[in-house]
């Protein structure tokens, strides 16, 4: 991965943590996505401006695995993220923030690995679509298309 | 009939704020002009959402279509805090001249480019032809629409939607594509997209105690706690779900036109006592149909409901983005959620609201 920090693209995007689940919104495509786990804590440390490297240590800690497994898993996530135009390198040079990754539910005991999913949605997208103008009034205006909106 | 070209439209040039302010004084003139040929004004002011809102139409040919689905809402004496300007064409005879922008101004969800900013607020509404605009600064709207007779039975059920959304949103109020429903103890808020089970678990609350708030959209307010206000007292179902719901069948406003409508009935009319205008949320219910003839319950991840709510409200609404997001998301941080999985056997519907409303209250 030739960046090394990635930033949320908002306000593009629009996102909430709870309960260790991310809730992420692409208001320009219509897609929005949630994130548990490990993916979820990947979200948050990206969130938080948080290099990939430090990321990967992250997650190595807090998560029983093998370390080239989850250094795998946490860099083609952040690869779906930004495919998904949800974050976006960050080249800015400002210092970094202290960072912190959520407490894993075992308190310091390590959680067994669990590969992230990115669950997408895009059962609202066609809510986004322009809406085809066909014909107008003798005015000019677009007339009314009662199939749009019911 | 193609657009006309840029010539002959008027002369409004949006790309500086003192446009935009005067595009929205010369379409509020014309409401303004359009009522004497009518009768002059009809002043209807209701308490929407706790906020005293005056409803002004041209003449009486929108009255109707527009003020049946808030008829359940207290008539306010009060001053108004926001006016509605509504007239259509049709009836008035005044024209509304051609629109200033572009064919590609229209952006999605109707938002007009160049027209929108922190005051002014105009959209078109591909599915009624209706030309929303707000002044927020002056509490002033204006609703246009070509014909009465055009307006689509869903406008007729959620009328005024797009203005109410922007101007509640500076009134510490989100609109919400949600049903909800209660009694003494508080509401559920009923979450998900179309087809979900909203409506259907709304409406077989209405041969029970449980009080009704709406079927589709509804309006919360998070601060000091969750309260959600009911909008329209409007129902919607799909023709094919009425036979699961018999006590509605004779209720059904347009059922003429089941072949290419959903089934629309006021609930007021029928129900007059059991629309209800505000309850403090309790819960929120993420119905799912199941084919099982029991109603159960199944506590749900707080995300859940987010991921409920949020979409389908803001990609439906024009100008909805981070905020109304953020509103949703401390909503469903206030209160539990719950998986609904909706049952075969409609009776067993509200008992098992109201149980968990006795449960959670």
């Amino acid at each position: 991965m030739t960046f090394t920090r990635f930033k949320v693209n908002a306000p593009t995007v629009t996102h909430e943590t709870i309960d260790g689940e991310a809730v992420i919104i692409n208001l320009e495509s219509g897609c929005y996505y949630s994130l548990v786990g490990v993916g979820a804590m990947v979200w948050d440390l990206l969130y938080q401006h948080a290099p990939v490297n430090e990321i990967v240590t992250a997650i190595a800690n807090t998560h029983a695995g093998d370390a080239a497994e989850i250094e795998r898993a946490v860099t083609d996530l952040i690869q779906q993220l930004r495919a998904e135009n949800l974050v976006v390198p960050d080249e800015s040079e400002t210092p970094l923030a202290q960072f912190s990754a959520a407490p894993n539910h075992n308190g310091h005991q390590k959680t067994a690995f669990r590969a992230p999913v990115l669950q997408k949605f895009t059962d609202m997208q066609e809510l986004l679509l322009l809406d085809p103008i066909h014909d107008v009034d003798d005015m000019g205006w677009p007339k009314p298309n009662p199939e749009i909106g019911k | 009939m193609a657009a006309p070209q840029s010539a002959e439209r008027n002369s409004f040039d949006a790309s500086e704020s003192s446009d935009r302010i005067a595009y929205f004084d010369a379409t509020y003139e014309l409401a303004q002009s359009a009522a004497p040929a009518v009768g002059g004004f009809i002043n209807r002011t209701y308490t929407i959402a706790g906020l005293p809102v005056c409803l002004r139409f041209a003449g009486p040919a929108l009255l109707s279509p527009i003020t049946e689905a808030f008829q359940h809402l207290d008539v306010s004496h009060s001053s108004p805090l926001l006016t509605i300007c509504i007239w259509d064409t049709a009836s008035t005879g005044k024209k509304m001249p051609p629109p200033p922008w572009e064919g590609d101004d229209f952006l999605a969800r109707g938002v007009i480019q160049g027209y929108n900013d922190d005051r002014i607020h105009t959209a078109f509404q591909h599915g009624s032809g209706a030309v929303n605009m707000l002044d927020a600064e002056r509490n002033l709207a204006v609703f246009w629409v070509s014909s009465a007779e055009e307006m689509p039975y869903w406008e007729k059920g959620a009328p005024l939607r797009t203005i109410l959304h922007w101007w509640l949103g500076r009134h510490q109020r989100q609109l919400v594509h949600a049903a909800a429903v209660g009694n003494s103890r508080g509401a559920v808020l009923i979450g998900g997209k179309g087809g979900s089970g909203k409506s259907t678990t709304a409406l077989a609350c209405l041969e029970s105690d449980l009080l009704y708030l709406g079927d589709d959209y509804t309006v919360l307010k998070s601060d000091p706690f969750a309260m959600v206000y009911s909008l329209y007292n409007s129902a919607k179902i799909n023709a094919d779900n009425v036979e699961r719901l018999p006590h509605l069948g004779e209720k059904i406003s347009n059922p003429d036109r089941l072949d290419s409508e959903k089934a629309l009935l006021f609930v007021h009319e029928h129900y007059p006592t059991q629309t209800v205008a505000e309850l403090p949320v309790r819960a929120i219910l993420l119905p799912r149909v199941t084919g099982l003839r029991e109603t159960r319950l199944k506590k749900s991840p707080t995300a859940h409901a987010l991921a409920a709510l949020a979409p389908s409200t803001i990609f439906q609404l024009p100008r909805a983005g981070a905020e109304a997001f953020k509103f949703l998301a401390a909503i469903a941080k206030q209160v539990p959620c719950f998986t609904f999985e909706v049952g075969t056997d409609i009776s067993g519907i509200p008992p098992a609201i109201e149980g968990l409303l006795a449960e959670v209250s």
